[in-house]
């Protein structure tokens, strides 16, 4: 008895999996399309519109890339060596994480970071408000129902 | 915050219009901003140019702000307007110049002898055409990002690189920049103590605005040499006066400060005076700026110091951010919602405007169309009405769907009276908590659990 069950637990489970990676999927065009002027977001939706939706903030490298990554020692503060090392993995690392950042200087990429965190929190408000509200309406469709 | 530096350039820009620029051209716009006002027969003393320095490094940050979001990658040298997509976000207060225009116009300011002199001297202004206004396309400086993290959605400056204003231009940049090969000015350090009583960002703008001066004379160095130069412009008018009250190193400087094409930079005192060193310390401060806008805009950084640390917390951050949109994501999936809402309709539909990332938006109540909702706004709804029609919902306008992405904060009133205040979406980082606890109880039947906050 409990199998059917479970089968159709997974089975739903694997639905909301799918639907969770629509959703996201859209949610990230939504944030790309926010802000299109910026270069994070054109790589963005490059990303999104040449790849069906895999892992999302592992970027491959697009052609014209780390051209620039070489002077990012050089445009590192640091008083150290190490320390340099440090922060230069550090900034490939934030390369990684925004989309379109790997063709980027630092100071460039900074900008772009600044304002895709911008976008981000406002895509994750928005969709916080949305979950809210679906929410409510689940309830209260349930009541009426 | 952004409205003290608001208050600040009211008084400033009294005869500044809207200057939407493209941020690639802030700089020049800047420049030809920093004359106007001024418009003063002769050059501008050391007060007004430090007034000026202001003026360019909040209305950069501003123009920047704004810009940002609708330059596409246009370096056009001639839109400086994008006077549409600008126009929807709040504006600020300032004013308009009567004689503004958005058209490309070279001269949107009154030309006056003083804009002349200044304007021949900036590599960006008069002819050289290497200089052109499409050579501008300066990069967000410095200010720009400091603007950005706190600036309302409100700035836009309508404004055309009037730099073409070329009459004053004479010898163009071209001559400017060889002249002096490598006066450094005092650099920051005189600039930031002249503008002392200035706002510290405003300094910290002059400081990267200045930084680009040894750029501008290094020639093209660095990929980013265009913004570059274009922040010499700026720089230019600040860096007049710093010239007065600085020592020179440089051998080149000459004694009186006459208008030139490109900007001085001097160097500080115990520096190398080589353009290389002197291009990478503008370089390093450049970055610094940024990383200090990166601070005001990642929660609980402040007290960090230390580039690793920070770099660390924004790296965690952005993450997080990314994180919080899967996992959201998946909870909107796990929504039990009617069938036909389509979610993905709802998250993907694009926005009516191009707003950048701004926070401070005008907070829009989102309209479910709910025929009795007194305060249904007829701005960006949340959520495409057509979409939930068996809701019980009838689109009493078919309002613009705010996509995702876009700052859609406030979800106020929904079918009923008591979830208005449900959805306040500040976006503040104090509202994620007590948001996420809401949602994630689930809703219940009294309004009260569905109030967010704020």
């Amino acid at each position: 008895m409990e199998n059917p069950l479970s089968e159709a637990r997974q089975h739903s489970q694997t639905i909301i999996e799918e639907r969770g990676k629509r959703i996201k999927l859209a949610a990230e065009i939504g944030l790309a399309r926010s802000s299109s002027g910026r270069h994070w977001a054109r790589a963005l939706r490059r990303r999104l519109y040449r790849k069906p939706p895999q892992r999302e903030y592992i970027v491959k490298n697009p052609t014209p890339l780390l051209k620039k990554e070489v002077p990012l020692v050089a445009e590192v503060v640091a008083d150290v060596a190490e320390e340099k090392e440090e922060i230069e993995d550090k900034v490939r690392a934030l390369q990684r994480l925004v989309p379109g950042g790997e063709e980027m200087e630092v100071d460039r990429l900074f900008e772009e970071t600044a304002d895709y965190i911008e976008a981000l929190r406002e895509q994750v408000g928005v969709m916080r408000a949305l979950a809210c509200i679906l929410d409510g309406m689940e309830s209260k469709d349930g009541d009426k129902l | 915050m952004d409205r003290d530096l608001f208050s600040h350039i009211d008084t400033d820009l009294n005869s500044i219009s809207y200057l939407s620029l493209n941020y690639d051209h802030f700089d020049s716009a800047l420049s030809s901003i920093v004359s106007s006002p001024s418009a003063a027969p002769t050059p501008p003393g050391p007060n007004d140019s430090l007034v000026l320095r202001e003026l360019i490094g909040r209305l950069g940050t501003i123009c920047n702000n704004k810009s940002a979001s609708v330059g596409a990658g246009d370096h056009s040298a001639n839109t400086s307007c994008y006077s549409t997509p600008l126009s929807s976000p709040p504006k600020s207060s300032l004013h308009p110049l009567p004689n503004m225009n958005p058209n490309p116009n070279p001269m949107p300011f009154a030309p006056d002898p003083g804009f002349a002199d200044r304007a021949a001297r900036m590599p960006c202004f008069g002819g050289g055409p290497h200089m052109a206004m499409s050579g501008q396309h300066s990069r967000v400086s410095s200010s720009q990002s400091l603007m950005d993290a706190g600036m309302t959605g409100g700035v836009q400056l309508e404004g055309e690189l009037p730099v073409r204003e070329n009459g004053a231009g004479g010898s163009g940049a071209n001559n400017g920049r060889k002249r002096k090969a490598g006066v450094k000015g005092k650099g920051k350090e005189a600039s930031l103590a002249s503008s002392g009583t200035v706002n510290s960002k405003i300094s910290e703008e002059d400081q990267s605005a200045k930084r680009c001066r040894p750029d501008c004379k290094a020639g093209e160095k660095k990929g980013g040499t265009e913004e570059k130069n274009g922040n010499c412009s700026e720089n230019n008018n600040g860096d007049r006066e710093n010239k007065n009250d600085s020592d020179s190193n440089n051998a080149n400087a000459k004694p009186v400060e006459p208008p030139k094409d490109y900007i001085h930079v001097r160097a500080r005192r115990g520096q190398a005076t080589d353009s290389h060193s002197l291009a990478e310390r503008v370089r390093r401060e450049k970055i610094s700026e940024r990383m200090k806008l990166l601070q005001d805009l990642v929660p609980g950084c402040n007290k960090v110091t230390g580039k690793a640390v920070m770099l660390d917390e924004i790296i965690n951050y952005v993450q997080s951010l990314q994180r919080q949109v899967e996992f959201l994501s998946m909870k909107l999936a796990t929504v039990n919602t009617p069938s036909d809402v389509n979610m993905d309709n709802l998250l993907q539909k694009d926005m009516p405007q191009a707003c950048s990332g701004s926070m401070q938006q005008p907070l829009y109540r989102s309209a479910f169309s709910y025929p009795n909702q007194p305060q249904v706004a007829p701005l960006n709804s949340l959520l495409a009405t057509n979409s939930i029609p068996n809701l019980g919902m009838q689109p009493s306008s078919n309002l613009p769907f705010d996509g995702f992405g876009n700052a859609n904060p406030q979800i106020g009133g929904f079918w009923e009276d008591d979830l208005q205040s449900v959805v306040q979406m500040g976006f503040g980082q104090n509202q994620e908590a007590a948001l996420s606890s809401q949602s994630f109880q689930g809703s219940g039947p009294s309004s009260s659990d569905m109030k967010i906050e704020l």
